[in-house]
């Protein structure tokens, strides 16, 4: 096995077309292997040094974020917090402490694991993933990169350099949030997030909902059109949203909740998303993570 | 009579283990040292019909790999002998050995180990506790009744220790009923997960062999060793460095033969540490999951009239320490109240699950939870508020309880007043999704024999020589109080000397939350030991009586002249020239109280309590009634537990265990597979609480100095608080769903459940 530290992106990227993998926080890669889940690769190439991957770029197209980026540090982000705030939940709940403070968003997003996360909160703000090789690079929306558990539409000798978001307009918000049985060193059961924008009047200008841990990947919530229009706090709005979730989650029955649970929750969590991002779109400050604010374990 | 303000003070132990400067096990390195590693079943029941360990032999690293023709011809088991080292013919669950290899490295032993060829013909799985008692039953052990075993024990196929209780004549009770209430429980099995996974070395020196173990109960392994190697106590010496905690997870005695049977082999010391996952599947303590009925006649009242329990808890495969668990767990379905007529019986299940042990308060927890919640449900039925119904039932000073006791002075009564008042119980409307609920505990103190010494050093500086063994509850530490303060000296003034069975007497090791109960007592005594040489030294020093002499502040003086004093550290300088200051110390363990008018099958001695603990637990819970979600928001937690000695240790215990509590009440619960194999072996899957999840935890002791107790009317205390928190859980979820949740752990996918119907 051999295990090498890329000073520059070039060595990373040439380091990848020689057949090595890429290694930042190694929270997935090496406890998977700890765990007897898929062993090391034969050859790591390890990014950590590589400055220029740990930037947060704000610009009038929106935010780049450099795959280095740990979730203590989006967490924590002034402008993330205040307009991608899905994002800042979802990075609130990974782990813990520690966990945050190796764990990497490019390295969330490429693990391509069903129940991380940031996925979620990643699709709904439209998000893409700029790959880079030593033959160029490319942008591929979050919807296009994951196929199942562990894969993506990324070669192998393709590099996940930053995730780029597109500007949010006024009235927009987000959240995330999951279903958890304790409140630290959790994984999510299901969860889901959900970006609003609203119109000068208060109702629904668009909508865009994402479920966690009820498929083989992240999913997008189809068939939410007819919500344009309708008021964000209305019973049936809200009814309509956690109905849409629970119909196409396809969730599996594991050790950690059956299929029938399942189903029911990630129609909550929908639900709530919704909520709390048309609350946050509205104006209304909601702190990080929603998880901790607003439904499940909520302080009064 | 009034209690001294208990002290607080930071455990002498404590900044080696949050500095990382203390050593465990794991850390120990020796010259030539080789790592071990096991094979194990990987099948819940199954014949060997070939173990061949050839190609593990030769792979390049290797320098043993023994199984059960390498050792002694041993069955053993300290209530059952119906283990072996290693598998021997049939494995009876997923973490039996079949087979052990040391190799230079854990790497190629690991591979030697997954090199052993095993094959099995598949037996019968027996997984369902009340299957297994049925007649027709496959047996988890054919030759069971060949087997050796304690006196008491009541044997019979699956059925590996049976208990009963019975007081009066219950069908009369029943008849002198308004109503009778019947409900049943199923408690899921859960672990001890203590931090430090376990960790053996052994190393030889000629015929002698010293282990470095992460146990426990030192002395425990040393008999494991002595009985299954066939070796002389004398030859035989366990060392305990720090403990990772334990939980009662490592009581027993654990691997510490096959490291020593490895290391003989391959001539080289051999270091075993274990996984996670191997935490999880293999030891002989785990907490036994249960099926529970319970059945009470009550007057409308509330006068209770009678009550009938029947219990079947999982023994897993081996029987372990697991003997006593019928008669303890019918205990707690009798329960801390004034019952007149009762009959419970409990009958210990073979199956081929992991076995069974000593898990913090074993079978309590399951137990009190089942009788709580069918408590609430009996006050309900006769329309009494469930904290006036406790407090007209439960047991009180002089009163006689279940089994036949007359108690002394006990708190139980003021436990529920204190919980209840700490939880503001009843004094506020609570918001639509929150709850308080109540439940009481009790738990036996232990009286077994113990012994320390004690030896002042020329410069007036001691150490406590001690058996005992320091598990993380701080039991330990605070024998340094009590020697400093029969001496007049300063706790810090002692250095402990222990964890070794070569250096010190006989201790039963950190169990049965007996370490301050009767070292204590063993420590004492050999301070007072001491106490009479410095007072005679003192006496020729002032030409004065023995009997005058104070021994106070690092000094003596004759009584009515404190002016004059000899420093302690002077009179150690006389004595350091002529008689050496040494003390040693065991008193007589207090004697085990009468039991009038109940009868007992299959006695193993647990019906009656010796310095009984009581306590009260009362939670406030919120409900997400959309998910089922729990959290707990505050746990008032009011104990007797006798004298505190060390307030701030004492929080500590009780804190934990209710942190416990919670984990078993909400999260943690082990899961099968339709093999008979844990589907949640590792943290990831296995819930424990984390700090994030703690509520605010208000703690209170009802101090009653309780004679024929420990020292200074100390009672036991490590396994007190994890008794009746996961109750106190149910019953507020009961108020906010309308019905019990039957199955523990309640998670939230059940109490949804529970919801929906």
């Amino acid at each position: 096995m051999s295990f090498a530290i890329a000073t520059t992106l070039d060595e990373a990227l040439a380091a990848l077309a020689a057949g090595a993998r890429p290694i930042a926080g190694g929270s997935d890669l090496v406890v998977a292997a700890r765990h007897g889940k898929a062993p090391l690769p034969q050859s790591l190439i390890a990014i950590h040094r590589l400055g220029e991957l740990t930037e947060i770029t704000e610009s009038v197209d929106g935010l780049r974020i450099g795959a280095l980026v740990t979730h203590a540090t989006l967490m924590a982000h002034p402008m993330i917090g205040r307009a991608y705030s899905g994002l800042a939940d979802a990075s609130a709940l990974v782990g813990s402490p520690s966990t945050r403070n190796v764990g990497t968003i490019g390295g969330n997003v490429m693990n391509a694991s069903p129940a991380m996360d940031t996925g979620a909160p990643l699709l709904v703000l439209e998000a893409a993933a700029e790959l880079q090789s030593a033959l160029g690079h490319r942008l591929v929306p979050l919807g296009e990169l994951w196929t199942g558990p562990g894969r993506t539409t990324a070669a192998a000798d393709e590099l996940c350099v930053a995730l780029v978001l597109p500007f949010r307009r006024a009235r927009s918000g987000s959240a995330y949030v999951r279903l958890e049985y304790r409140r630290a060193m959790e994984i999510a059961v299901v969860g889901a997030a959900a970006a609003v924008v609203l119109q000068a009047d208060g109702t629904v200008r668009s909508v865009a909902v994402a479920l966690t841990a009820v498929a083989p990947t992240i999913v997008a919530v189809g068939g939410l059109g007819p919500l344009v229009g309708a008021h964000p706090n209305d019973e049936a709005t809200l009814g309509a949203i956690s109905a849409a979730a629970s119909a196409q989650a396809s969730p599996i029955s594991d050790v950690r909740a059956s299929d029938r649970y399942r189903r029911h929750c990630v129609g909550v969590m929908a639900r709530r998303a919704f909520e709390a991002a048309a609350h946050r779109a509205a104006g209304e400050t909601i702190v990080v993570p929603v998880n901790r604010a607003y439904g499940i374990g909520a302080a009064r | 009579m009034t209690v001294a303000t208990p002290r607080r003070f930071v455990r002498a132990d404590g900044p080696d283990k949050v500095t990382g400067s203390g050593r465990y096990t794991a850390d120990l390195t020796f010259t030539g040292m080789l790592a071990a590693k096991f094979r194990y079943a990987e099948i819940a029941h199954g014949r060997i019909t070939r173990l061949d360990t050839t190609a593990a032999q030769a792979i390049s690293g290797v320098f043993a790999v023994i199984t059960d023709a390498d050792v002694p011809d041993v069955r053993f088991g300290p209530f059952v002998a119906d283990r072996t080292l290693f598998a021997r013919d049939v494995v009876r669950f997923e973490g039996e050995i079949v087979a052990a290899v040391a190799a230079s490295t854990p790497e190629i032993a690991a591979r030697a180990a997954a090199a052993i060829i095993v094959e099995y013909e598949p037996l019968p799985l027996v997984t369902d506790l009340e299957d297994a008692l049925t007649a027709g039953a496959s047996l988890v052990h054919e030759h069971w009744a060949v087997y050796g075993s304690a006196d008491p024990v009541v044997r019979d196929r699956n059925d590996a220790s049976f208990s009963s209780i019975t007081t009066g004549d219950v069908d009369a009770g029943m008849a002198a009923a308004d109503l009778v209430i019947e409900s049943r429980f199923v408690a899921d099995g859960c672990h001890a997960v203590p931090i430090e996974p376990r960790a053996v070395v052994a190393q030889w020196e000629g015929n002698k062999v010293t282990i470095w173990t992460s146990t426990q109960v030192p002395f425990d392994a040393r008999a494991g060793v002595c009985e299954t190697l066939e070796m002389p106590a004398s030859r035989v010496r366990i060392i305990v460095p720090h403990l990772g905690g334990g939980f009662g997870g490592k009581c027993g005695f654990h691997y510490e033969a096959h490291v020593a049977a490895l290391a003989r082999v391959a001539k080289r010391p051999v270091r075993l540490v274990f996984s996670r996952r191997e935490e999880f599947l293999a030891p002989d303590r785990r907490r036994e999951g249960m099926v529970i009925d319970i059945r009470t006649g009550v007057r409308h009242d509330g006068t209770i009239t009678a009550r009938t329990g029947w219990m079947a808890m999982d023994n897993g495969a081996y029987t372990a320490d697991a003997g006593f668990f019928p008669q303890l767990a019918a205990m707690h379905i009798a329960g801390p109240y004034k019952i007149p007529n009762v009959s419970v019986e409990a009958h210990l299940v073979y199956t081929n699950h992991q076995p069974s042990g000593s898990v913090r308060a074993p079978t309590a927890p399951q137990a009190c939870w089942a009788l709580e919640s069918h408590t609430d449900e009996v006050a309900a039925a006769v329309g009494m508020d469930p904290v006036a119904f406790r407090k007209l039932n439960a047991v009180d000073t002089g009163d006689v309880g279940p089994s036949g006791q007359t108690y002394g002075e006990i708190g139980v009564q003021q436990c529920i007043t204190e919980a209840t008042r700490l939880v503001g119980y009843g004094e506020t409307p609570l918001p639509h999704d929150e709850a308080i609920g109540v439940a009481i505990g009790w738990w036996p103190s232990f009286a077994v024999p113990s012994g320390a010494y004690i030896k002042l050093d020329g410069d007036g500086s001691g150490q406590i020589i001690t058996g005992a063994q320091e598990c993380g509850t701080g039991a330990v530490m605070t024998l340094r109080q009590l020697a400093a303060d029969e001496l007049g000296m300063n706790p810090e003034d002692f250095e402990l000397v222990y964890q070794d069975t070569s250096v010190a007497p006989y201790d039963m090791g950190a169990t049965g939350s007996q370490t301050l109960f009767n070292n204590g007592r063993a420590v004492v005594a050999a301070a007072g030991q001491i106490a009479e040489q410095l007072r005679n030294l003192a006496a020729e020093f002032f030409e004065a009586s023995a009997a005058d002499i104070v021994l106070a502040d690092g000094g003596a003086y004759v009584a009515g002249s404190p002016v004059a004093t000899v420093s302690i550290a002077e009179l150690a300088g006389i004595a350091a020239s002529g008689e050496l200051l040494i003390g040693h110390g065991s008193g007589t363990p207090p004697a085990t109280p009468q039991l009038v008018g109940s009868s007992c099958v299959g006695d193993l001695g647990m019906a009656a309590f010796v310095a009984p603990q009581f306590s009260c637990h009362a939670v406030r819970i919120r409900l997400d009634r959309d998910t089922g979600v729990v959290r707990v928001l505050e746990v008032a937690a009011a104990h007797d537990s006798g004298t505190i000695i060390n307030e701030l240790g004492a929080l500590g215990q009780v804190e934990g265990g209710v942190m416990m509590g919670i984990g078993q009440a909400l999260t943690e619960g082990t899961v099968y597979d339709d093999e008979g194999r844990q589907r949640n072996a590792g943290l990831l899957e296995y819930k424990l609480q984390t700090c994030a999840d703690s509520p605010v935890i208000r703690t209170h002791f009802v101090q009653i100095v309780t004679p024929d107790a420990g020292p200074r009317g100390a009672k036991g205390l490590a396994e007190a608080p994890n008794v009746a928190t996961a109750a106190a859980i149910a019953n507020a979820i009961a108020k906010l769903v309308g019905t019990p949740v039957r199955r523990l752990p309640m998670t939230p996918e059940r109490v949804w459940e529970a919801l929906q119907s």
